[in-house]
């Protein structure tokens, strides 16, 4: 019977011991007493913090834990070097972020765990709170801002660690943003003409990656930002006494220009000609100084002008801005009646033979002369009623040789018909202005008959 | 037995000697300008006498019976005006009293075969050819114009009512202009009936575009008269209606400035070329009269001038030309000039560039570099001011 109670005493000994071992190991473990159960409630929590392998990163220094002052565990290893056991050691590419520099990883992980993501950060997939903390604030409140920057997508182009290209980002400037604006990337192999700016400089000099005061991302205004480079065109275009209104509309210079690459010179978005006639080329009904309809002035004729005829408009005209009527590259008069003086034609005469209106008697210089007798210079050189070659010539295109205005010029309500006919040696002309005038080069008419 | 052997020996002697002689080795192109700047003009060739254009007299064989290359050899005693059409060159001997007819082509060297009884020419100066070929000479003192067909056939003479010292002749179509340096006008005749119709040029207060001592001209197609003035060192373009257009140059040694401006001559894309006796060189101009470069100049062992006279352009047989220039020199004009002194009388040089060379970056880059002197002067300058 005594050998059955002390079976009884051993037996409950031993499950005595058994439960007080179970609830003393219970008791060590850090998670869960009072003190550090918060650090299991992360819903992704450090892997070593998920094993409860606390004893991988914290070492007991002291017997006694708690302890008033002070703390009875020390860190196995110091800064980054305690995350480089598991982790891949970092800091040999070129570019390294200051933190991981300096070993901070928990300036920006929590290192027990978090409840935004798998990587232990205290944001979920916007990092703008995170990355502001430290980075200027200013460089993502401007008006226009870039997708990835207002979503706080910052590693979508930046490397949080390190890099081996500037600014931390993944990739060389120019591929980081042709990694998603794939149509630049094409746009740059399959287009003969491309922006010095892009082939030679990077994105960044005219766009802001994260957010700009302007449209496209834009440092500035684009009409600023083209005259940087392009000053010439910006003091033309500032000083032009007549001015062309597309440039101050919205678009400004992206109006007529390709920013980046085009098929055509100059970085025009079409050819010269078509980039032209889409203002114009079509009625205008808007204005009531409408735009001519250059488009129906010149189709079906038979001769265009010369520079015309090559498809450039800005053989002519200038499209910044000139100091002359109808943006012309050079003088001619704006009116009807213009008696030449030296200069006042120049324009027309940079081509067309310069002693045309010199001399009253030529051999040389016009067809249009009655034997030696300068009929231009009679036309245009009167002190009084010089006529412009608007009177007689069209400026783009005609039916008639020499862009002779079959029709007429507009004098004020009438059309005034010029009745040209071309003879081997001469002609003849019974327009509105005078009787009927013969001329041959050969036979001389004699008007004082 | 021996006096056979003293015979070959003799014979082989004489053979020998009348062998083709090994040509004295060039000391290879001469370029203007020189090195290293890319070239524009070579230096083809110089004629100096028959022989040069012929063949070397001592390139006979004893047993060639060809009586032309037994001929003496025909030498200029002075010349001074040029003309070419096509392969053609014809060159007036003043001293002579002859005018040579050359084609290289063909390795001939003749005296003007009309140039006798109706046709004789007692001095020469300058001559001119038409569209057709006819060539027109300028005679001093015989005092007329007088023409040639292509084949040098004595035609017609021009002026033959007039008093004047002619000193240059041109023609288009349907005129011929003489100048006449006695009155300093070009007196204009009209071609089919040879009767004077007018006198170009101005008497003009301010005398900068007045004829002054006029020696050369030449008509372009367009009918721009250039005139060289030996008193007032000017070019004097006028048109063929007598409208003074500018002047270009005065007198002078700097650039662009003539001392004894003589012979005048135009090219296809409307440069023009002004020989200058006194400096002996010529220099050469765009349609803007902006100077472009300048060759010829003493000092070199060949291509140098020699008291130059007459100049003419062509790009007519070119391809012949293009032989006697360096293999990757390209030539699209040819210069041709008259010395009146010296070993060679006529001058051939080519105007071109060189093969597979970039022109244009060149003269870019050159202007950059020149554009940056200036402006690092200027600002050097500012600062010292400054200072």
């Amino acid at each position: 019977m005594r050998s059955k109670y002390r079976l009884i005493g051993m037996f409950a000994l031993s499950w005595f011991a058994i439960l007080s071992c179970f609830s003393f190991a219970s008791a060590e473990t850090c998670l869960t007493t009072d003190c550090h159960a918060d650090l299991a409630q992360f819903k992704y929590s450090h892997s070593p913090v998920a094993e409860e392998d606390c004893s991988s990163c914290h070492e007991q220094v002291q017997e006694q834990h708690p302890v008033e002052k002070g703390s009875s565990f020390e860190l196995v290893e110091t800064g980054a070097k305690l995350c480089y056991q598991c982790h891949d050691a970092m800091g040999r590419k070129l570019t390294i972020h200051s933190p991981v520099q300096d070993g901070d990883c928990i300036d920006c992980h929590n290192p027990h765990g978090s409840d935004a993501g798998p990587f232990l950060l205290p944001v979920e997939h916007d990092l703008t709170e995170l990355c502001v903390n430290c980075h200027d604030s200013d460089a993502f409140t401007h008006d226009v801002v870039h997708g990835p920057a207002a979503s706080g997508a910052c590693t979508q182009c930046h490397n949080p660690h390190e890099s081996n290209f500037p600014k931390l980002l993944n990739k060389s400037m120019e591929k980081t943003c042709t990694g998603c604006h794939v149509e630049i990337a094409d746009g740059m192999v399959n287009s003969p003409v491309i922006h010095k700016a892009v082939e030679e400089a990077s994105c960044t000099s005219c766009h802001n990656p994260h957010s700009a005061p302007a449209a496209k991302l834009l440092q500035k205004d684009i009409q600023s930002l083209c005259m940087d480079c392009h000053g010439d065109i910006g003091r033309k275009v500032k000083k032009a006494k007549v001015q062309h209104p597309a440039l101050y509309r919205d678009e400004k210079c992206s109006a007529c220009h390709a920013t980046h690459f085009s098929t055509f010179p100059g970085l025009l978005k079409q050819s010269e000609q078509d980039i032209c006639l889409s203002c114009h080329g079509k009625d205008d009904y808007k204005k009531s100084k409408p735009l001519k309809n250059i488009a129906k002035e010149i189709k079906d004729k038979k001769n265009l002008h010369g520079p015309l005829r090559d498809g450039e408009c800005s053989g002519c005209h200038n499209a910044h801005g000139s100091d002359h009527t109808r943006l012309l590259r050079g003088a001619y008069p704006k009116s009807f009646y213009a008696p030449y003086s030296k200069g006042s034609y120049d324009f027309c005469l940079e081509c067309h033979d310069k002693n045309l209106l010199r001399f009253p008697e030529t051999s040389i210089y016009t067809e249009f002369r009655n034997g030696k007798q300068n009929l231009h210079y009679i036309h245009v050189s009167n002190k009084y009623k010089g006529r412009s070659c608007r009177a007689c010539h069209e400026p783009h295109a005609a039916d008639m040789e020499k862009l002779i205005n079959e029709e007429g010029a507009n004098f004020g309500d009438w059309k005034i018909p010029t009745r040209f006919i071309k003879t081997e040696t001469g002609g003849s002309c019974s327009p509105g202005c005078h009787q009927t005038y013969e001329y041959d080069r050969e036979e001389p008419v004699d008007y004082e008959r | 037995m021996r006096y056979i052997w003293l015979l070959s020996v003799i014979l082989f002697a004489l053979l020998s000697g009348c062998a083709p002689q090994a040509k004295v080795k060039s000391d290879g192109p001469v370029f203007f300008p020189s090195a290293p700047n890319p070239p524009r003009i070579q230096f083809l060739l110089g004629v100096g006498n028959s022989r040069d254009v012929e063949g070397n007299e001592t390139e006979v064989s004893l047993f060639s019976m060809n009586a032309v290359e037994n001929e003496k050899a025909k030498h200029f005693i002075k010349p001074y005006g040029i003309a070419a059409y096509q392969e053609k060159i014809y060159v007036s001997d003043t001293l002579a009293g002859k005018v040579a007819v050359i084609n290289l082509a063909e390795k001939s060297f003749e005296w003007l075969k009309g140039a006798y009884g109706p046709g004789k020419l007692k001095k020469p100066i300058n001559l001119t050819v038409d569209k057709q070929g006819n060539l027109f000479v300028a005679d001093s003192i015989r005092k007329k114009i007088v023409a040639y067909d292509n084949d040098g056939n004595f035609l017609k003479v021009y002026g033959e009512a007039y008093d004047m010292v002619p000193v240059d002749v041109a023609v288009d179509a349907r005129r011929v202009y003489v100048l006449d340096r006695s009155r300093s006008k070009i007196l204009v005749f009209n071609r089919r009936d040879g009767e004077l119709i007018e006198g170009l040029g101005q008497d003009s207060e301010d005398p900068v575009g007045n004829l002054s001592l006029p020696t050369n001209m030449t008509l372009t197609d367009k009918g721009i008269f250039y005139v060289t003035n030996i008193a007032s060192g000017r070019i004097v373009k006028l048109d063929r209606d007598g409208h003074v257009l500018n002047t270009v140059g005065k007198m002078g040694d700097g650039f662009g400035q003539f001392g004894r401006p003589k012979g005048v001559a135009t090219d296809s894309q409307n440069r023009f070329y002004v020989v200058d006796s006194a400096h002996q060189n010529v220099q050469l101009f765009d349609e803007n009269d902006r100077l472009l470069m300048f060759f010829g100049d003493p000092g070199l062992p060949s291509g140098s001038m020699n008291i130059p006279a007459g100049i003419t352009v062509t790009d007519g047989a070119l391809p012949y030309y293009q032989q006697l220039a360096a293999p990757d020199f390209e030539i699209e004009q040819v210069i041709l000039v008259v010395n009146q002194v010296g070993k060679d009388k006529v001058g051939i040089y080519g105007l071109g560039k060189r093969k597979n060379f970039d022109y244009e970056a060149y003269y870019k880059e050159s202007q950059e570099l020149l554009r940056k002197a200036d402006e690092s002067r200027a600002k050097r300058e500012a600062e010292m001011k400054k200072k």
